[in-house]
C-alpha cells in the first residue's frame, strides 16, 4: 500500500515537472498533452475514487499555485475528474482499452466544463466562448493525450498483468 | 455521535469528494487577501519540496540556456578579436610606415600616503617613495579610480605630490568620446570644470581621460566625467562641470607611474628657445 503511494506519488512528481517543463516543446499550433488528467485517470482506475478524489485535489491546487488562474478553480475540476476517474476503476469493472479512451475523453470533457462553469461564474465569461474554447482547445488536447494514453493501455492489452487479474 | 462516524466511514467516497470540492470552493470564492495566504501557505508547507524540485529542474532547463548564448558570445567575441588582431597588426605596419615612435609603458611604483596638507583645501600630499626609488619630479601619480596629480617634490624617501584639485593645477584633458580637447581647472578646489568650444557635441556623462599634450600625464588616464554643462554667456567656449573619479578624501595607497615628461627628449632644445629669448 505504502509502496504504492510513493509509487504515484514519484509518478505525478516526475508528470507535473515534465507538464511545465518539457510538454511545451511538443505542442502543436498550441495545443500541449495534459499528463496530468491521463496520469489521474491511471490513478483513478488502477486504485479507488479516495486516491483519485485526493490526487486530482493536490494535483489541480499545485496547477493553481505554478499558473496565474483563479486558486481553486483547478483544484476543483480535477477532483470531479478524479472521482469520475475512481468510479470506473478495474477493480468495479473490466473495460478493455478501447473503451478506456473513450472514458479518457469524456474525463476531458467533465473537467473543462467544471474549469469552464468556474470561470464564467468568476469572470462572467459568455457561455459562447466557453463552448468555443472547448471545441477549440479541449477536444484537440483530448485527443493529443490520447495518443499519450494509448502506450500505457496497449501494453496492458498487449501484455496484461496476470497477476491482479 | 457514533453513528455519524460510521455514516462517514460509509460513505467515505462522497465525503472525500465533498470535503475537497468543499475546500476548492473556498479558495475560489476566497478574498484576494485570503487567496495570497493560502498560496504562501502552500508555498510553504506541501508545495515547499516540489518547488525546489521544480527550481532545480528550471535552473538545468536554464543552464543549456545560457550555454547556448555563452556559445554565441564566443564565437562573437571570437571573431572580434581576430578582427582586432588584424587592425592591431594594421596599426603597427602603419606606424612603421609613418615612423610613428611606439606608445611608451611605465612601471607602476606603489606608494603608501604618509601626511596631507593641514590647509583645508589640502592641495598636496606626501607619499612614501623619493629619490632612493628613483622617483623623480612630474611623475603622474594615479590610483584605481584614475588620476591623483603630481611629484612636484623629491626628497631621499619621501616625495611631494600636487592634487588635481590644487587651484594652482592646470591638466590637459581630452573627452574620450568626442576627442575635444580642454584644459582641466578649478577655482576651490571642489567645483572642477573644462571649457570647450561651443560646437563640441559633449553630452553628460561622457568621459573625460588625459591628453597627453601637457607632456606629464600620459594619454588615456581617466579623470571623471561630465556632471553638467554650463552655459555661459562665452559665445566661443562653453563650461563643462566635472566630477572626479578619485575620491581625494579617502587616499591611502597609490601608484606613482615611474616616466619622464615626455619633453624632457626636447629638454635642450627647449632651454636654447629660453636661451635665444633671454
Amino acid at each position: 500500500m505504502i509502496k504504492q503511494f510513493f509509487r504515484w506519488t514519484g509518478l505525478v512528481i516526475l508528470l507535473f515537472i515534465l507538464q511545465t517543463t518539457a510538454v511545451p516543446l511538443i505542442a502543436i499550433f498550441g495545443i500541449t498533452p495534459d499528463l496530468l488528467i491521463l496520469v489521474l485517470f491511471f490513478i483513478g482506475f488502477k486504485t479507488d475514487v479516495i486516491p483519485a478524489v485526493f490526487a486530482g485535489f493536490f494535483l489541480g491546487l499545485a496547477q493553481d499555485f505554478y499558473s496565474p488562474q483563479i486558486l481553486g478553480q483547478t483544484a476543483l475540476a480535477k477532483t470531479i475528474a478524479g472521482y469520475f476517474a475512481g468510479l470506473c476503476n478495474e477493480k468495479v469493472m473490466r473495460i478493455d482499452p478501447i473503451f478506456q479512451l473513450v472514458l479518457l475523453l469524456l474525463m476531458f470533457i467533465i473537467h473543462d466544463a467544471v474549469f469552464f462553469a468556474v470561470q464564467m461564474a468568476k469572470t462572467s465569461t459568455p457561455i459562447q466562448a466557453v463552448g468555443l474554447e472547448i471545441i477549440s482547445s479541449t477536444l484537440p488536447r483530448a485527443l493529443y493525450t490520447l495518443f499519450f494514453a494509448l502506450i500505457p493501455a496497449f501494453r496492458e492489452y498487449l501484455f496484461p498483468s496476470s497477476g491482479r487479474r | 455521535m457514533y453513528w455519524i462516524f460510521n455514516f462517514i466511514v460509509t460513505h467515505r467516497r462522497v465525503f472525500s469528494l465533498l470535503l475537497t470540492s468543499l475546500v476548492s470552493l473556498l479558495l475560489i470564492t476566497a478574498p484576494p487577501v485570503k487567496q495570497a495566504a493560502a498560496l504562501r501557505f502552500l508555498s510553504m508547507t506541501i508545495f515547499f519540496p516540489l518547488q525546489i524540485v521544480l527550481s532545480q529542474t528550471m535552473k538545468v532547463r536554464n543552464i543549456f540556456a545560457e550555454n547556448r548564448r555563452l556559445k554565441q558570445e564566443v564565437i562573437r567575441l571570437s571573431c572580434a578579436v581576430a578582427q582586432l588582431k588584424d587592425e592591431s597588426i594594421e596599426n603597427r605596419r602603419l606606424r612603421n610606415m609613418l615612423h610613428f615612435t611606439p606608445k611608451f609603458s611605465y612601471d607602476r611604483l606603489p606608494v603608501r600616503v604618509i601626511a596631507y596638507d593641514p590647509s583645508p583645501t589640502q592641495k598636496s600630499i606626501v607619499v612614501s617613495a623619493g629619490k632612493k626609488e628613483h622617483v623623480t619630479m612630474w611623475m603622474p601619480v594615479v590610483d584605481e579610480g584614475g588620476v591623483v596629480g603630481k611629484v612636484v617634490q623629491v626628497m631621499h624617501h619621501i616625495s611631494l605630490v600636487q592634487l588635481l584639485k590644487d587651484p594652482s593645477n592646470r591638466t590637459g584633458v581630452l573627452f574620450r568620446r568626442t576627442r575635444a580637447i580642454g584644459i582641466l581647472e578649478t577655482e576651490n578646489g571642489r567645483d572642477f570644470f573644462v571649457r570647450c568650444r561651443n560646437h563640441e557635441p559633449i553630452e553628460i556623462g561622457d568621459t573625460i581621460v588625459t591628453s597627453g599634450l601637457g607632456g606629464i600625464y600620459p594619454r588615456g588616464l581617466t579623470v571623471g566625467t561630465a556632471r553638467r554643462i554650463d552655459t555661459i554667456r562665452d559665445p566661443l567656449f562653453k563650461k563643462v562641470m566635472v566630477a572626479l573619479t578619485v575620491d581625494f578624501d579617502h587616499l591611502e595607497e597609490l601608484f606613482i607611474l615611474r616616466m619622464s615628461p615626455q619633453w624632457s627628449a626636447f629638454r635642450a632644445e627647449l632651454d636654447s628657445i629660453e636661451f635665444n629669448n633671454d
